[in-house]
């Protein structure tokens, strides 16, 4: 396979630019911490409405096919359901539960949590852009019923490496 | 009681393995409070494996397949005598497959160089379509890298897959090879299975601590 691909920061620039106004998402180098912040993340304060955590993309082993896993976190007294999911890695996103498609949606009860983990759920990115790598961060956007779009960016876990574990919300 | 245990945990499994089975499958589902695979393996506590015990235990399968070489695999005979982790799957499965291949690699990597030597990684893939001998060399070489045996990967006919499935007792898999048993057997020095694991966050240290229990240390 290829070595990694990092963008120079200023194509970087004009990149998140052109897709800024349509998809909101791109894939590339961008540190987790920057784009969280600028992106309002669920991590950002106890105040957030709904929270993600652990989240990281699996290194695919394929090439063609890649899982995201991650906690949702609902910190309201209402439930709330995850009614889409969009990525900057690939074309075609679909979320997986108990070993099966996911139409419906995700509901996160009230002060409760969802975990997608291997075996039990994931969001699966088909059509992929381009390799997936360790040290590449993927964006996605989540949509919810009540808490409406989170931008939420996750790391890329080499194959064998151990998965970072999810942390509740104070 | 323990034997009653066994019992119960194995045909919790294969209710687990039938519901649980595969990475993907067309019809819409809901999350449900089933056990999971490591609240399965406490009640195969007693039979000393951390991995879901197999009582009776299965004779290690005959079945033919082809390997990525494009030669003729023996399973029974070419695997014979040696500690063998048998497992279905398929390249394009997201979630369980290659979960389950970096378990059974960080396995590998946590037992003593002797047993490692002797083990043996056979994966055959339900996807007899896509799943060409280049495909499968390619997928398998992402997990053994530093492991003194390459992972054997094996493919064939829809009706060889299916018999080498039959022969090694797990769930049949459908559509197309995608929805297949997630359950990986392990095969002792003696050719016995006396264990299997399932998907669960702690597979890599069952195998670890299960593999050296069936290797020959003599």
């Amino acid at each position: 396979m290829g070595a990694v691909r990092r963008l120079p920061l200023s194509m970087l620039l004009a990149v998140l630019l052109v897709v800024a106004g349509a998809a909101g998402l791109v894939r590339g180098s961008i540190p987790s911490s920057a784009a969280l912040s600028a992106a309002a993340d669920g991590t950002a304060g106890p105040q957030q409405p709904i929270v993600v955590s652990g989240g990281y993309v699996r290194e695919p082993a394929n090439g063609v096919s890649a899982a995201a896993y991650f906690t949702l976190y609902n910190t309201t007294d209402s439930i709330d359901v995850l009614t889409a999911v969009d990525s900057g890695a690939g074309a075609q996103v679909s979320l997986h539960t108990d070993g099966m498609q996911h139409s419906a949606g995700l509901s996160i009860p009230p002060h409760g949590s969802v975990s997608l983990a291997p075996g039990k759920g994931h969001v699966m990115i088909e059509k992929l852009y381009g390799p997936l790598k360790p040290g590449q961060s993927v964006n996605f956007q989540l949509t919810f019923a009540q808490a409406g779009q989170l931008l939420l960016t996750v790391p890329v876990i080499a194959i064998g490496a151990p998965a970072p574990t999810p942390e509740a919300p104070r | 009681m323990s034997r009653l245990w066994s019992l119960w945990a194995r045909l919790a499994a294969l209710l687990l393995v039938a519901a649980l089975a595969g990475c993907v499958s067309g019809s819409a589902g809901t999350p449900t409070a089933s056990p999971s695979a490591s609240e399965l393996n406490d009640h195969a506590a007693g039979s000393g494996y951390s991995g879901l015990g197999l009582d009776p235990p299965q004779p290690r399968p005959q079945f033919t397949l082809t390997d990525t070489a494009g030669k003729t695999f023996r399973f029974g005979t070419q695997t014979a005598g040696k500690p063998t982790l048998l497992f279905f799957g398929y390249t394009t499965c997201p979630d369980v497959c290659p979960t389950t291949l970096a378990d059974i690699a960080n396995g590998l990597r946590g037992v003593p160089e002797t047993v490692r030597k002797q083990t043996q990684v056979v994966f055959v893939t339900t996807d007899v379509k896509h799943d060409t001998a280049a495909v499968l060399k390619s997928y398998l070489a992402k997990f053994d890298p530093g492991l003194p045996n390459r992972f054997i990967g094996l493919r064939g006919t829809q009706s060889e897959v299916d018999a080498a499935q039959v022969a090694a007792h797990v769930t049949l898999a459908e559509d197309e090879g995608r929805t297949h048993s997630s359950e990986v057997l392990l095969y002792g020095s003696d050719d016995y299975a006396r264990v299997a694991f399932l998907q669960s966050t702690n597979q890599a240290e069952q195998v670890a601590h299960d593999l050296p229990l069936v290797a020959d240390t003599k």
